[in-house]
């Protein structure tokens, strides 16, 4: 068992990636693991891992979570995120949250420095003055891309709900450290245009993520309102704790969520042990997992990229694919 | 220990009748009532359950009955939620409310909403009105303009018992860590119903804990943990210490039992086992099936309950209680 452990898996969201971005996502999330891994390897904790990745994501502009973050109906930045401990099932989540540049982090704080799990819009924002955490102008979280993004979908005929998967997603990571012990993280900007004070999955405890040490740790991406309708982390967990694998449980779930109610997304999932999986039912979520000196990525259904960890270049490197 | 309980009868005479019947059950929240409110929380959950009853005896659907029966809560003063629900730290009053329909699994929730007498009704509307299922804050509020939904002043929502208990919590050091204390008001008010055509729904209001941190968030708007309700399994409605709830998505976690065979009571009385064992955190929960099996349990001292079924109501407070009367509309 002790040689699969450490691992984190991370993923850049699930959706419609165009294919000129496409690079940028994998370089995003294949750097995002190496950072969670480094931590891992150094004794971190795996929450130190999975806020450790995600605020690399969440300070990449090219993902949806923090800088670069997709905006609402006004033309605003709104973000969620959710960490999970595994251990003590304890959890922190901003709502809504403006102005800050990682909203990961304050969801940590959250969880280590108030006896509550959520906290929402402005009353975040007051909690994280009183933390201390920088307030950010809203311009240095907004991208030329995602302002774009938005104009063309204020036209009449634009279908902002359909077209939220031509989009990076929400980003994630679960991890399982040395010890054993399992937990999550997930951030966003949410969905393109959504209605002001809109709230998706990525907050909600068991729909955004979930870990707890007897089970495993899921973090979850893709169409936020049909996620929360099946609590799709949860419902992922229940699978495995009746005897599915990480990979079998991942696509029970995402399969139960097409059927039942139409959504498609995507998921990373760990277990105790160290097994993993990167799962998705949407065309493509960018993904990389970092274990036994081993990075793991890709993009595309049926992609499963190697090599050496101590590779820094994904760009150029031959890869044999992995099925 | 869990008090658990369900109907005695035997459900399989039933099965001669084709015609399903109808369930609703509601709660007024886990906690130790005191006694001078015991006699109103008691009075206060019949008075909801006849209101979702007729609801459904008029052939109206569970989500049509949950959210009447939830409504009758919001307007009474003794429960927390719409009127006569608690302050946050700022001396305000924000509100959180879900509402779930087992048939299709649409759900709309609002959280830390304002001014707004019936938070189960504007989380009605986020799920018929728009494609989301949460808003929160401003948010929420803007729509609830957007629909002519009547904002109430906060004076006509707070009562004196509430500002006076708020007074003397004031001084109380907040954002200390502190340890799940039954004591803390968790009045939160819910209902599940199963309908004629078998349809499951649920319900949950509340204004939170009281002198809560600005902005907090607690079970009770999140989609599993306040509350869920599945046409495939069941509807549950949850109250007690939110962060514990949420800790176990405690909604979602009753259902998973009953999914695997276990009875409501059961399911109820497992989930709120192991919220106790694992997280340090008590509660209660209402549960309905789709074939009108019904359960109200509890980890608390008390929890309001009461439900109709068959045109009996049942009703208690304090565990092992069971009173019966006939339903009246």
């Amino acid at each position: 068992m002790t040689d699969m452990l450490p691992v984190v898996v991370v993923h850049g969201g699930a959706g419609h990636i165009p294919k000129e971005r496409s690079e940028r996502s994998t370089e995003g999330v294949c750097s995002a693991a190496r950072a969670g891994y480094i931590i891992l390897q150094g004794g971190g904790s795996s929450m130190d891992a999975v806020v450790g990745a995600v605020t690399e994501l969440e300070n990449n502009p090219n993902f949806n979570a923090g800088c670069g973050s997709v905006l609402n109906v006004k033309g605003d930045v709104e973000m969620d995120a959710i960490v999970m401990d595994g251990k003590s099932l304890g959890s922190g989540a901003v709502s809504a949250v403006r102005n800050i540049a990682n909203p990961i982090q304050l969801a940590r704080l959250v969880m280590d420095k108030t006896s509550h799990v959520c906290l929402t819009a402005e009353g975040a924002g007051q909690f994280a003055r009183s933390m201390g955490v920088p307030e950010v102008p809203q311009e240095s979280l907004i991208t030329e891309y995602s302002r774009m993004r938005w104009k063309k979908n204020l036209e009449p005929e634009a279908n902002p709900v359909e077209f939220q998967m031509g989009k990076m997603g929400t980003v994630g990571a679960v991890a399982v450290d040395s010890e054993g012990n399992v937990a999550c993280a997930t951030s966003t900007g949410g969905i393109l245009n959504k209605m002001e004070g809109r709230v998706g999955d990525t907050p909600c405890v068991g729909c955004g993520g979930y870990a707890d040490n007897s089970s495993g740790a899921v973090s979850t991406t893709g169409h936020g309102e049909a996620i929360m309708k099946v609590i799709l982390a949860r419902l992922i967990l229940f699978h495995m704790e009746q005897g599915q694998s990480v990979e079998a449980a991942s696509d029970l779930g995402l399969a139960y969520m097409k059927s039942r109610v139409d959504g498609l997304g995507g998921v990373v999932t760990v277990d105790p042990q160290g097994h993993w999986a990167a799962r998705f039912s949407s065309g493509q979520m960018a993904w990389a997992a970092a274990q036994k000196d081993t990075l793991h990525y890709g993009l595309y259904t049926g992609e499963h990229f190697t090599q050496s960890i101590d590779e820094t270049d994904t760009k150029h490197n031959s890869h044999i694919p992995m099925f | 220990m869990a008090e658990r309980f369900s109907p005695d009868q035997n459900r399989e005479d039933q099965k001669k009748d084709l015609k399903m019947s109808a369930v609703v059950v509601v709660h007024g929240g886990a906690w130790a009532i005191p006694d001078e409110l015991a006699k109103a929380s008691v009075d206060g959950v019949k008075v909801a359950a006849c209101e979702g009853f007729s609801v459904l005896k008029r052939g109206g659907s569970a989500l049509d009955a949950v959210e009447a029966a939830v409504r009758a809560m919001e307007d009474n003063i003794v429960f927390n939620a719409g009127h006569g629900a608690v302050l946050n730290a700022d001396g305000e009053m924000e509100l959180d409310a879900i509402i779930m329909d087992g048939r299709t699994l649409g759900s709309g929730a609002v959280s830390s909403v304002k001014n707004i007498a019936n938070p189960v009704t504007l989380a009605r509307a986020v799920m018929e009105k728009t494609a989301h299922v949460m808003l929160t804050s401003r948010g929420a509020n803007l729509f609830a303009e957007s629909i002519g939904t009547v904002t109430v002043p906060t004076d006509t929502l707070v009562t004196e018992y509430e500002r006076k208990e708020w007074e003397k919590r004031k001084n109380y050091v907040t954002g200390v860590m502190e340890d799940f204390n039954a004591q803390w008001v968790h009045d939160t008010v819910g209902a599940v119903a199963v309908d004629c055509a078998g349809n499951v729904a649920s319900a949950t209001s509340t204004g939170g804990i009281r002198n809560k941190m600005v902005g907090r968030v607690g079970d009770s708007p999140i989609i599993g943990s306040g509350g869920y309700a599945d046409n495939l399994s069941g509807a549950v409605s949850c109250t007690g210490h939110g962060e514990s709830i949420l800790k176990v998505t405690l909604a979602r976690l009753i259902l998973s039992h009953v999914e695997q065979g276990r009875s409501v009571a059961d399911s109820s009385q497992l989930s709120l086992q192991y919220m106790a064992d694992r997280v340090r955190g008590a509660g209660g929960a209402i549960v309905v099936s789709p074939s009108g099996q019904w359960a109200a349990t509890f980890t608390t001292d008390r929890m309001a309950w009461a439900a109709v079924d068959q045109d009996v109501l049942w009703y208690g407070l304090d565990p092992k209680e069971r009173f019966k009367e006939q339903f009246s509309q």
